[in-house]
């Protein structure tokens, strides 16, 4: 018989609520989205805040739109890390005040895992090579022996806030990326950057600072954004490429928020056929934060019968994907 | 370093693909009746041209010369036939015997061999101020009982603590990425056998470099 699985997802800037069934069928998925103002990151006690405010409407809509009437549930999930912490928090209650008024058991899922996990569904990918970009995150990951392994990573920013503190110093608000890309489409003047791959990792606030002075210099926006994009994407696509040929695996799967980036997955696409590898990325719509990948792994731990009693239940801002056992995965 | 640009090495080699890494193609193929390999930099088409040429330009010529000076630091690499900056090729001696990725099992006592032979050479690099830049386990080969590293194209010429502790953190991300059963006790034998060279007080401190850097990881935790 079909099951049922909600899920809360309340890591950064997006609180978001999702029922998923068990045969992968995502049947709501509603987001409500903290905006800082222009030029600055994320406040984590103002987004919070801001998912208090929006947590019941987002939690009726979702069940609501879903069709599937809450005692139809079978589990609550929720993203228990990492992230950050006022955020993390409102999640955590949610989902326990679910969990506790419906005597149903507390799935804790890593967001992370979560992203991964929700993309495969998406794309049917079975054993890829991972890159994991967002805010985040910046991480080139495979599957071996029980757990999701990290190959590569950024030594220092991830790539969604390498992009996001470039273009907040140019006075956009977060997140910045799609403004980026547009304005770096305008462009084919390269400007030297620094290209830092340290074996199969990467590192990005050479970059950055280097960004920020051309800026500072006069040059355009366009043209340094799209010397950027070339540099640090062509960064992440040969530490990605290094653990292609490593791994010796078939298929490359991108997910986070800056698998919506076209040119990136243009340059994994060109990178992949070099190695006969199929590329997928998670549809743009799915591939930020969002209640879906935290129902649909809550789901494939709950068939585990993973859960934690509300009274454990505490978040964990640190908690590094490669740190969690997977049992669902052969 | 002198630059040989012989009028044979400019036409592509001809031989059999061994192996399709990520920046290079390994082809095997004989030089002057000497087995050889061809390490080719072909263009990479997903990055800028720009940027693909200097970046292929300065590895092969620098990998020529990180190899010279692996030679005199005691640690056994390939002799380097010739080098054609115009196809960013490298022609080196083939060297016969399994790559270390392929000789470690599940079986701790030999993976404990194997890494503390592996420290002590890179210890070696080290103390001669290189960084190899890539100790993945699919860069070593073992031959005759020795191990023998085939890869400089990373390599760097540096004495600094945290480059010496980022070589460190590549080999153990690769441990416990790939070989998570046998990571704890590789690990502890390269210690060793990095100890033997470079000395206890040295050791302490790379490692203490390489903990500081895995703290700076995102989420990470380090126990």
């Amino acid at each position: 018989m079909k099951q049922y699985v909600l899920g809360v997802e309340s890591t950064a800037h997006t609180f978001s609520v999702s029922v998923v069934s068990s045969e992968g069928e995502i049947l709501s998925n509603v987001k409500s989205v903290y905006k800082p103002p222009g030029g600055s990151g994320i406040h984590p006690f103002e987004a919070s805040q801001s998912h208090l405010s929006s947590a019941k409407r987002v939690v009726s809509e979702a069940v609501g739109a879903s069709g599937i009437p809450l005692g139809e549930v079978s589990a609550i999930s929720y993203a228990m890390g990492p992230g950050l912490g006022p955020c993390l928090r409102v999640g955590a209650v949610v989902a326990r005040t679910l969990a506790s008024s419906l005597d149903l058991p507390l799935v804790p899922v890593n967001h992370a895992i979560g992203h991964i996990e929700l993309g495969c569904l998406l794309t049917g990918a079975r054993d890829p090579v991972v890159l994991l970009v967002s805010g985040g995150h910046t991480m080139i990951i495979a599957y071996s022996g029980r757990r999701w392994r990290v190959l590569g990573e950024s030594l220092d920013l991830t790539l969604g806030q390498l992009l996001d503190q470039f273009g907040r110093h140019h006075g956009l608000s977060s997140p910045c990326g799609r403004a980026i890309e547009e304005a770096a489409s305008e462009s084919d003047n390269y400007l030297r950057l620094p290209y830092t791959v340290k074996g199969n990792d990467v590192s990005f606030s050479g970059l950055l600072t280097a960004s920020k002075l051309l800026l500072d210099g006069g040059k355009p926006f366009a043209d340094v954004s799209y010397s950027l994009q070339e540099t640090a994407f062509a960064m992440v696509t040969e530490v990605t490429e290094r653990a292609l040929a490593f791994t010796g695996k078939r298929e490359v799967l991108i997910v986070g928020g800056v698998a919506a980036n076209r040119r990136l997955a243009g340059m994994m696409a060109g990178m992949a056929e070099r190695h006969s590898a199929a590329v997928a990325s998670t549809p743009v719509e799915l591939s930020g934060d969002c209640g879906a990948q935290i129902a649909w792994t809550g789901w494939l731990a709950h068939r585990c019968s993973v859960s934690v009693p509300v009274s454990e239940s505490k978040v964990q801002q640190s908690w590094r994907l490669d740190r969690v056992d997977i049992p669902w995965r052969e | 370093m002198t630059e040989s640009t012989s009028p044979g090495a400019s036409s592509l080699p001809r031989g059999r693909l061994l192996y399709r890494g990520a920046e290079a193609d390994v082809i095997q193929g004989d030089w002057q009746g000497l087995p050889a390999v061809y390490k080719v930099r072909k263009p990479l088409r997903y990055r800028l041209p720009e940027l693909d040429e200097e970046i292929r330009r300065q590895r092969t010529l620098h990998e020529a010369e990180m190899i010279h000076q692996a030679k005199k630091a005691g640690v056994a690499a390939p002799f380097v036939y010739d080098v054609d900056v115009p196809t960013s090729t490298l022609v080196m001696e083939y060297i016969a015997g399994p790559r270390v990725k392929d000789l470690i099992g599940s079986e701790r006592a030999a993976a404990r061999a194997i890494f503390r032979e592996f420290g002590k050479n890179v210890a070696r690099l080290h103390a001669a101020g290189i960084m190899h830049g890539d100790l993945t386990t699919a860069n070593v080969v073992r031959r005759d009982g020795g191990l023998v590293f085939i890869d400089f194209g990373l390599s760097v010429r540096t004495g600094r603590l945290e480059d010496h502790a980022v070589d460190l953190r590549l080999i153990k991300e690769t441990l416990v990425g790939a070989h998570p059963e046998v990571a704890e006790a590789a690990m502890g034998a390269l210690g060793r056998g990095y100890a033997s060279v470079a000395g206890q007080p040295r050791t302490r401190a790379v490692l203490r470099q390489l903990v500081s850097i895995e703290r700076r990881g995102r989420y990470a935790r380090v126990t």
